[in-house]
Protein backbone atom coordinates (compact mmCIF):
# COMPACT_ATOMS: atom_id res chain seq x y z
CA UNK A 1 0.00 0.00 0.00
CA UNK A 2 1.56 3.39 -1.25
CA UNK A 3 1.25 5.98 1.65
CA UNK A 4 -1.44 8.50 0.37
CA UNK A 5 0.31 11.91 -0.66
CA UNK A 6 -2.02 14.95 0.82
CA UNK A 7 -1.83 18.41 -1.25
CA UNK A 8 -2.97 21.61 0.42
CA UNK A 9 -4.47 23.59 -1.85
CA UNK A 10 -2.67 26.32 -3.36
CA UNK A 11 0.35 23.53 -4.01
CA UNK A 12 -2.80 21.69 -5.89
CA UNK A 13 -3.36 24.27 -7.98
CA UNK A 14 0.18 24.65 -9.13
CA UNK A 15 0.57 21.11 -9.96
CA UNK A 16 -2.62 21.01 -11.87
CA UNK A 17 -1.77 24.42 -13.99
CA UNK A 18 1.73 22.67 -14.60
CA UNK A 19 -0.78 19.58 -15.95
CA UNK A 20 1.03 17.04 -13.73
CA UNK A 21 -0.43 13.82 -13.86
CA UNK A 22 -0.48 12.62 -10.43
CA UNK A 23 -1.97 15.47 -8.96
CA UNK A 24 -4.72 15.35 -11.62
CA UNK A 25 -5.44 11.78 -10.62
CA UNK A 26 -4.96 13.05 -7.07
CA UNK A 27 -8.21 14.97 -7.61
CA UNK A 28 -9.65 12.70 -8.98
CA UNK A 29 -9.45 10.05 -6.34
CA UNK A 30 -10.77 13.24 -3.99
CA UNK A 31 -13.44 14.87 -5.84
CA UNK A 32 -15.15 12.71 -8.28
CA UNK A 33 -17.72 11.24 -5.43
CA UNK A 34 -18.76 14.51 -4.44
CA UNK A 35 -19.14 15.97 -8.16
CA UNK A 36 -20.73 12.76 -8.82
CA UNK A 37 -23.35 13.33 -5.96
CA UNK A 38 -23.95 16.87 -7.54
CA UNK A 39 -24.66 15.73 -10.75
CA UNK A 40 -26.52 12.68 -10.03
CA UNK A 41 -29.01 15.57 -8.07
CA UNK A 42 -29.45 16.61 -11.07
CA UNK A 43 -29.67 13.44 -13.37
CA UNK A 44 -30.91 10.26 -12.58
CA UNK A 45 -29.88 8.53 -15.20
CA UNK A 46 -26.67 6.46 -13.41
CA UNK A 47 -24.51 5.65 -16.61
CA UNK A 48 -25.50 9.57 -18.31
CA UNK A 49 -24.02 11.09 -15.04
CA UNK A 50 -20.90 9.11 -15.42
CA UNK A 51 -20.24 10.62 -18.85
CA UNK A 52 -21.28 14.07 -17.66
CA UNK A 53 -18.75 13.86 -14.62
CA UNK A 54 -16.10 12.64 -16.87
CA UNK A 55 -16.38 15.43 -19.40
CA UNK A 56 -16.39 17.76 -15.76
CA UNK A 57 -13.09 16.69 -15.11
CA UNK A 58 -11.80 16.83 -18.84
CA UNK A 59 -12.94 20.61 -18.65
CA UNK A 60 -11.56 21.38 -15.34
CA UNK A 61 -7.95 19.37 -16.77
CA UNK A 62 -7.80 22.11 -19.59
CA UNK A 63 -9.81 25.27 -18.22
CA UNK A 64 -7.85 25.13 -14.93
CA UNK A 65 -5.67 27.90 -15.76
CA UNK A 66 -9.05 29.90 -15.21
CA UNK A 67 -9.43 29.31 -11.55
CA UNK A 68 -8.66 32.14 -9.85
CA UNK A 69 -8.45 31.34 -6.05
CA UNK A 70 -9.14 35.19 -5.18
CA UNK A 71 -12.84 34.33 -6.52
CA UNK A 72 -13.42 31.24 -4.28
CA UNK A 73 -12.53 28.29 -3.10
CA UNK A 74 -11.29 25.33 -5.78
CA UNK A 75 -14.10 22.87 -4.82
CA UNK A 76 -16.86 25.80 -5.83
CA UNK A 77 -14.93 25.90 -9.14
CA UNK A 78 -15.39 22.36 -9.70
CA UNK A 79 -18.70 22.46 -8.06
CA UNK A 80 -20.21 25.24 -10.66
CA UNK A 81 -18.18 23.33 -14.00
CA UNK A 82 -20.31 20.23 -12.59
CA UNK A 83 -23.57 22.06 -11.58
CA UNK A 84 -23.51 23.40 -15.64
CA UNK A 85 -22.36 20.47 -17.31
CA UNK A 86 -25.56 18.57 -15.78
CA UNK A 87 -27.85 21.31 -16.64
CA UNK A 88 -26.14 21.46 -20.24
CA UNK A 89 -26.79 17.87 -20.54
CA UNK A 90 -30.43 17.85 -19.37
CA UNK A 91 -32.00 21.35 -21.52
CA UNK A 92 -30.05 19.64 -24.69
CA UNK A 93 -31.46 16.16 -23.93
CA UNK A 94 -34.73 17.34 -23.89
CA UNK A 95 -33.95 19.64 -27.09
CA UNK A 96 -33.08 16.47 -28.79
CA UNK A 97 -35.98 14.63 -27.28
CA UNK A 98 -38.50 17.44 -28.47
CA UNK A 99 -36.93 17.53 -32.03
CA UNK A 100 -37.31 13.59 -32.51
CA UNK A 101 -40.56 13.63 -31.06
CA UNK A 102 -41.80 16.14 -33.65
CA UNK A 103 -43.40 18.18 -30.59
CA UNK A 104 -45.01 21.36 -32.02
CA UNK A 105 -42.18 23.92 -31.40
CA UNK A 106 -43.31 26.85 -29.15
CA UNK A 107 -41.56 29.98 -28.69
CA UNK A 108 -42.50 30.26 -25.82
CA UNK A 109 -41.77 27.16 -24.48
CA UNK A 110 -38.38 27.33 -21.79
CA UNK A 111 -35.72 25.18 -22.04
CA UNK A 112 -35.39 21.85 -20.37
CA UNK A 113 -39.00 22.04 -19.82
CA UNK A 114 -39.41 18.85 -21.34
CA UNK A 115 -37.62 16.67 -18.89
CA UNK A 116 -38.08 17.51 -15.01
CA UNK A 117 -35.00 17.15 -13.36
CA UNK A 118 -33.79 14.25 -11.58
CA UNK A 119 -35.69 14.02 -8.10
CA UNK A 120 -32.73 12.74 -6.14
CA UNK A 121 -32.94 13.19 -2.26
CA UNK A 122 -29.28 13.27 -1.90
CA UNK A 123 -27.16 16.21 -1.18
CA UNK A 124 -28.77 20.01 -1.63
CA UNK A 125 -31.73 18.32 -2.82
CA UNK A 126 -32.48 16.54 0.69
CA UNK A 127 -31.71 19.92 2.83
CA UNK A 128 -34.08 21.89 0.12
CA UNK A 129 -37.25 19.62 0.69
CA UNK A 130 -36.78 21.13 4.21
CA UNK A 131 -37.64 24.72 2.81
CA UNK A 132 -40.87 26.30 2.41
CA UNK A 133 -42.39 25.17 -0.37
CA UNK A 134 -42.74 28.37 -2.02
CA UNK A 135 -39.00 29.06 -1.57
CA UNK A 136 -38.17 25.39 -2.33
CA UNK A 137 -39.24 26.07 -5.81
CA UNK A 138 -37.56 28.88 -6.80
CA UNK A 139 -34.77 27.12 -5.73
CA UNK A 140 -34.89 24.21 -7.51
CA UNK A 141 -35.71 26.10 -10.88
CA UNK A 142 -32.76 28.30 -10.65
CA UNK A 143 -30.34 26.08 -8.78
CA UNK A 144 -31.06 22.74 -10.42
CA UNK A 145 -32.86 23.87 -13.52
CA UNK A 146 -30.44 26.46 -14.57
CA UNK A 147 -33.67 29.09 -15.15
CA UNK A 148 -32.70 33.10 -14.79
CA UNK A 149 -34.45 34.90 -12.86
CA UNK A 150 -36.46 36.24 -15.29
CA UNK A 151 -37.71 32.72 -16.71
CA UNK A 152 -39.08 31.80 -12.98
CA UNK A 153 -40.93 34.66 -12.67
CA UNK A 154 -42.65 34.14 -16.52
CA UNK A 155 -43.12 30.35 -15.45
CA UNK A 156 -44.41 31.39 -11.92
CA UNK A 157 -46.65 34.34 -12.60
CA UNK A 158 -44.82 36.65 -10.30
CA UNK A 159 -42.83 39.88 -10.65
CA UNK A 160 -39.06 39.93 -11.23
CA UNK A 161 -38.50 41.64 -8.05
CA UNK A 162 -41.03 38.96 -5.42
CA UNK A 163 -38.88 36.04 -7.35
CA UNK A 164 -34.71 38.02 -6.92
CA UNK A 165 -36.26 39.00 -3.19
CA UNK A 166 -37.51 35.24 -2.54
CA UNK A 167 -34.38 33.63 -3.79
CA UNK A 168 -32.26 35.46 -1.98
CA UNK A 169 -34.34 34.87 1.68
CA UNK A 170 -34.49 31.53 0.79
CA UNK A 171 -30.31 31.42 0.37
CA UNK A 172 -29.96 32.30 3.05
CA UNK A 173 -32.04 30.34 5.32
CA UNK A 174 -30.64 27.30 3.00
CA UNK A 175 -26.75 28.66 4.37
CA UNK A 176 -28.04 28.02 8.08
CA UNK A 177 -29.35 25.02 7.71
CA UNK A 178 -26.04 23.35 6.09
CA UNK A 179 -23.88 24.19 8.58
CA UNK B 1 -22.85 50.14 3.91
CA UNK B 2 -24.03 47.82 6.52
CA UNK B 3 -21.72 44.91 5.61
CA UNK B 4 -23.64 42.52 8.40
CA UNK B 5 -26.87 43.08 6.38
CA UNK B 6 -25.28 42.50 2.90
CA UNK B 7 -23.82 39.16 4.07
CA UNK B 8 -27.03 37.67 5.93
CA UNK B 9 -29.21 38.91 2.42
CA UNK B 10 -28.52 35.48 0.38
CA UNK B 11 -25.89 37.15 -1.92
CA UNK B 12 -23.19 35.20 0.01
CA UNK B 13 -25.20 31.24 -1.38
CA UNK B 14 -25.98 33.01 -4.57
CA UNK B 15 -22.33 34.26 -5.57
CA UNK B 16 -20.76 31.09 -4.56
CA UNK B 17 -23.29 28.60 -6.26
CA UNK B 18 -23.24 30.78 -9.07
CA UNK B 19 -26.69 32.17 -9.21
CA UNK B 20 -25.85 36.15 -8.93
CA UNK B 21 -25.66 38.01 -11.99
CA UNK B 22 -22.24 39.91 -13.51
CA UNK B 23 -23.20 42.93 -12.02
CA UNK B 24 -23.78 41.52 -8.26
CA UNK B 25 -20.51 39.12 -8.86
CA UNK B 26 -18.46 42.08 -9.30
CA UNK B 27 -19.86 44.12 -6.67
CA UNK B 28 -19.45 41.02 -4.05
CA UNK B 29 -16.05 40.66 -5.48
CA UNK B 30 -15.16 44.07 -4.82
CA UNK B 31 -16.73 44.05 -1.33
CA UNK B 32 -14.30 40.82 -0.78
CA UNK B 33 -11.55 42.65 -1.18
CA UNK B 34 -13.00 45.64 1.82
CA UNK B 35 -14.54 43.73 3.97
CA UNK B 36 -12.96 40.70 5.81
CA UNK B 37 -16.08 39.68 7.51
CA UNK B 38 -17.15 38.66 3.87
CA UNK B 39 -14.66 37.11 3.11
CA UNK B 40 -14.84 34.94 5.93
CA UNK B 41 -18.52 34.34 5.33
CA UNK B 42 -17.74 33.39 1.60
CA UNK B 43 -15.30 30.45 2.82
CA UNK B 44 -17.45 29.40 5.54
CA UNK B 45 -20.80 28.70 3.29
CA UNK B 46 -18.28 27.37 0.97
CA UNK B 47 -16.61 24.99 3.33
CA UNK B 48 -20.06 23.65 4.56
CA UNK B 49 -21.37 23.23 0.87
CA UNK B 50 -18.50 20.87 0.11
CA UNK B 51 -18.79 18.94 3.23
CA UNK B 52 -22.05 18.63 2.33
CA UNK B 53 -21.03 17.11 -0.89
CA UNK B 54 -18.43 14.79 0.68
CA UNK B 55 -20.96 13.59 2.53
CA UNK B 56 -23.42 12.56 -0.10
CA UNK B 57 -20.50 11.34 -2.93
CA UNK B 58 -21.26 8.90 -4.93
CA UNK B 59 -18.79 6.37 -6.29
CA UNK B 60 -18.36 6.68 -9.68
CA UNK B 61 -17.54 3.26 -12.01
CA UNK B 62 -14.30 2.01 -11.43
CA UNK B 63 -13.96 1.94 -15.18
CA UNK B 64 -14.03 5.62 -15.10
CA UNK B 65 -10.98 6.88 -13.89
CA UNK B 66 -8.49 5.26 -16.88
CA UNK B 67 -10.98 6.38 -19.89
CA UNK B 68 -10.47 9.82 -18.23
CA UNK B 69 -6.46 9.71 -17.95
CA UNK B 70 -6.20 8.54 -21.59
CA UNK B 71 -9.05 11.02 -22.55
CA UNK B 72 -6.36 13.73 -21.48
CA UNK B 73 -3.44 11.87 -22.71
CA UNK B 74 -2.11 10.91 -19.59
CA UNK B 75 -1.79 6.95 -17.87
CA UNK B 76 -3.45 6.60 -14.46
CA UNK B 77 -1.06 6.32 -11.83
CA UNK B 78 0.29 3.11 -12.17
CA UNK B 79 3.63 3.09 -11.05
CA UNK B 80 6.09 1.08 -13.29
CA UNK B 81 8.12 -1.66 -11.66
CA UNK B 82 12.07 -1.42 -12.24
CA UNK B 83 13.02 -4.42 -10.97
CA UNK B 84 16.37 -3.83 -9.44
CA UNK B 85 18.80 -6.49 -10.72
CA UNK B 86 19.96 -9.36 -8.11
CA UNK B 87 23.14 -9.63 -7.12
CA UNK B 88 24.90 -12.72 -7.60
CA UNK B 89 25.80 -13.08 -3.80
CA UNK B 90 22.92 -12.95 -0.75
CA UNK B 91 20.82 -11.11 -3.12
CA UNK B 92 18.06 -13.74 -2.98
CA UNK B 93 17.78 -13.35 0.48
CA UNK B 94 16.60 -9.71 0.07
CA UNK B 95 14.30 -10.90 -3.07
CA UNK B 96 12.85 -13.74 -0.43
CA UNK B 97 12.48 -10.83 2.17
CA UNK B 98 10.91 -8.65 -0.82
CA UNK B 99 8.81 -11.50 -1.47
CA UNK B 100 7.10 -12.38 1.81
CA UNK B 101 6.77 -8.88 2.56
CA UNK B 102 4.63 -8.35 -0.70
CA UNK B 103 2.62 -12.20 0.17
CA UNK B 104 1.79 -10.24 4.31
CA UNK B 105 1.09 -6.91 2.75
CA UNK B 106 -1.43 -8.82 -0.41
CA UNK B 107 -2.81 -11.31 2.58
CA UNK B 108 -3.33 -8.12 4.84
CA UNK B 109 -4.62 -5.65 2.24
CA UNK B 110 -7.53 -8.63 1.20
CA UNK B 111 -8.65 -9.58 4.64
CA UNK B 112 -9.41 -5.62 4.92
CA UNK B 113 -11.23 -5.96 1.49
CA UNK B 114 -13.09 -9.26 2.40
CA UNK B 115 -13.98 -7.41 5.60
CA UNK B 116 -15.42 -4.02 3.45
CA UNK B 117 -16.86 -6.18 0.97
CA UNK B 118 -19.02 -8.20 3.71
CA UNK B 119 -19.91 -4.93 5.23
CA UNK B 120 -21.02 -3.38 2.21
CA UNK B 121 -23.03 -6.44 1.10
CA UNK B 122 -24.72 -6.25 4.55
CA UNK B 123 -25.81 -2.65 3.98
CA UNK B 124 -26.88 -3.60 0.69
CA UNK B 125 -29.15 -6.27 2.07
CA UNK B 126 -30.75 -4.00 4.73
CA UNK B 127 -31.45 -1.43 2.50
CA UNK B 128 -32.85 -3.55 0.08
CA UNK B 129 -34.98 -5.04 2.91
CA UNK B 130 -36.31 -1.46 4.42
CA UNK B 131 -37.15 -0.71 0.91
CA UNK B 132 -38.82 -3.76 0.00
CA UNK B 133 -41.01 -2.92 3.54
CA UNK B 134 -41.74 0.35 2.16
CA UNK B 135 -42.63 -0.45 -1.31
CA UNK B 136 -45.54 -3.04 0.64
CA UNK B 137 -46.29 -0.37 2.62
CA UNK B 138 -47.15 2.20 -0.11
CA UNK B 139 -48.90 -0.73 -2.50
CA UNK B 140 -51.39 -1.80 0.32
CA UNK B 141 -52.39 1.69 0.62
CA UNK B 142 -51.91 2.47 -3.49
CA UNK B 143 -54.69 0.07 -4.87
CA UNK B 144 -57.06 -0.20 -2.02
CA UNK B 145 -60.48 2.02 -2.19
CA UNK B 146 -61.50 1.18 1.19
CA UNK B 147 -59.21 2.92 2.88
CA UNK B 148 -59.81 6.46 4.91
CA UNK B 149 -57.78 8.91 6.12
CA UNK B 150 -57.11 10.91 9.29
CA UNK B 151 -54.77 14.01 9.80
CA UNK B 152 -53.69 13.92 13.44
CA UNK B 153 -52.44 17.23 14.08
CA UNK B 154 -50.16 18.44 17.00
CA UNK B 155 -51.58 19.25 20.22
CA UNK B 156 -50.37 22.53 22.77
CA UNK B 157 -48.44 19.86 23.86
CA UNK B 158 -45.90 18.92 20.84
CA UNK B 159 -47.57 21.94 18.04
CA UNK B 160 -45.36 20.41 15.63
CA UNK B 161 -46.58 17.01 16.03
CA UNK B 162 -48.06 15.29 13.12
CA UNK B 163 -49.30 11.83 12.31
CA UNK B 164 -51.88 9.99 9.96
CA UNK B 165 -54.18 6.84 10.29
CA UNK B 166 -54.98 4.86 7.42
CA UNK B 167 -57.60 3.03 8.28
CA UNK B 168 -59.54 0.38 5.97
CA UNK B 169 -63.16 -0.05 6.50
CA UNK B 170 -63.20 -3.10 5.17
CA UNK B 171 -60.97 -5.43 6.86
CA UNK B 172 -60.21 -2.71 10.00
CA UNK B 173 -57.01 -2.46 9.74
CA UNK B 174 -55.33 0.13 10.89
CA UNK B 175 -51.81 1.41 10.15
CA UNK B 176 -50.17 4.74 11.40
CA UNK B 177 -47.71 6.98 9.67
CA UNK B 178 -45.80 8.88 11.86
CA UNK B 179 -44.88 12.03 10.20
CA UNK B 180 -43.19 13.67 12.77
CA UNK B 181 -43.63 12.85 17.15
CA UNK B 182 -40.59 13.63 18.97
CA UNK B 183 -39.05 10.92 20.55
CA UNK B 184 -40.46 10.17 24.55
CA UNK B 185 -38.40 9.63 27.80
CA UNK B 186 -37.70 5.69 28.23
CA UNK B 187 -40.54 5.48 30.93
CA UNK B 188 -43.27 6.59 28.45
CA UNK B 189 -44.62 5.41 25.42
CA UNK B 190 -47.32 6.41 22.80
CA UNK B 191 -50.81 4.64 22.57
CA UNK B 192 -52.76 5.02 19.63
CA UNK B 193 -56.32 5.29 20.37
CA UNK B 194 -59.35 4.78 17.92
CA UNK B 195 -62.57 7.46 18.98
CA UNK B 196 -65.98 5.35 18.28
CA UNK B 197 -69.26 7.43 19.68
CA UNK B 198 -66.91 9.73 21.63
CA UNK B 199 -65.22 6.35 23.54
CA UNK B 200 -61.27 5.88 23.26
CA UNK B 201 -61.05 2.18 22.21
CA UNK B 202 -56.60 1.37 22.68
CA UNK B 203 -55.20 0.42 19.31
CA UNK B 204 -51.74 -0.52 20.95
CA UNK B 205 -48.73 1.40 22.02
CA UNK B 206 -45.99 2.49 19.34
CA UNK B 207 -43.02 0.21 19.48
CA UNK B 208 -39.83 2.65 21.00
CA UNK B 209 -37.67 0.51 18.81
CA UNK B 210 -39.44 2.29 16.09
CA UNK B 211 -38.03 5.72 17.30
CA UNK B 212 -34.44 4.02 17.01
CA UNK B 213 -34.59 2.06 13.76
CA UNK B 214 -37.05 4.37 12.21
CA UNK B 215 -37.23 1.60 9.37
CA UNK B 216 -40.46 1.06 8.54
CA UNK B 217 -42.91 3.78 6.61
CA UNK B 218 -46.36 2.17 8.31
CA UNK B 219 -46.89 0.88 11.17
CA UNK B 220 -49.51 -1.95 11.99
CA UNK B 221 -51.97 -0.77 15.09
CA UNK B 222 -54.77 -3.11 16.29
CA UNK B 223 -57.90 -3.46 14.42
CA UNK B 224 -60.83 -0.78 15.03
CA UNK B 225 -64.22 -1.97 14.36
CA UNK B 226 -65.62 1.46 14.00
CA UNK B 227 -64.19 4.91 14.07
CA UNK B 228 -64.73 8.75 13.42
CA UNK B 229 -61.60 10.23 15.07
CA UNK B 230 -57.95 8.85 16.11
CA UNK B 231 -55.88 10.12 18.83
CA UNK B 232 -52.46 9.51 20.31
CA UNK B 233 -51.53 10.10 24.31
CA UNK B 234 -48.49 9.70 25.38
CA UNK B 235 -48.82 7.14 28.63
CA UNK B 236 -46.81 5.50 31.67
CA UNK B 237 -44.85 2.43 30.78
CA UNK B 238 -46.69 -0.71 32.60
CA UNK B 239 -49.82 0.73 33.88
CA UNK B 240 -52.93 -1.24 35.12
CA UNK B 241 -55.49 -0.50 33.02
CA UNK B 242 -54.66 0.15 29.53
CA UNK B 243 -58.06 0.40 28.03
CA UNK B 244 -58.37 3.75 29.39
CA UNK B 245 -56.58 6.69 28.41
CA UNK B 246 -54.43 8.55 31.61
CA UNK B 247 -51.83 10.85 29.95
CA UNK B 248 -51.86 13.97 27.60
CA UNK B 249 -53.26 13.98 24.05
CA UNK B 250 -50.33 14.43 21.61
CA UNK B 251 -51.85 14.49 18.16
CA UNK B 252 -55.71 14.02 17.38
CA UNK B 253 -57.64 14.16 13.94
CA UNK B 254 -61.22 13.30 12.79
CA UNK B 255 -61.62 10.54 9.89
CA UNK B 256 -61.67 12.40 6.97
Amino acid sequence: MNPTTTYGETELVALLQARNGQAFSYLYDNYSGALLGVIGGIITDRDLAGDVLQNVFVNIWRKIELYDPSKGRLFTWMLNIARNAAIDEVRSRSYRDAQKNQTIADDDSLPGAVTGPAIGDVGLKKVLNKLKEEWRVLIDLSYFQGFTHEEIAKLQGLPLGTVKTRIRTALSHLRTMIS
Amino acid sequence: MNIQEYISSGIVESYVLGLASEEERKEFEQYCNQYPELLKARTAFELSLEQQAMAHAIAPDAGLKSKLMDAIGQTATVVPMHPTPVRKMNGWKYAAAACIALLAGSIYYNIILTGRNSQLRNNYDQTVAELNTVKKDIDMLKGNPDIKMASMKGTDMAPAAFTTVYWDTTSHDVYLLVNNLPQPADSLQYQLWALAEGKPVDLGFINEEYFVKQDRLLLKAKNAQSAQAFAITLEKKGRKNVSQPEGQIYVMGNLQ
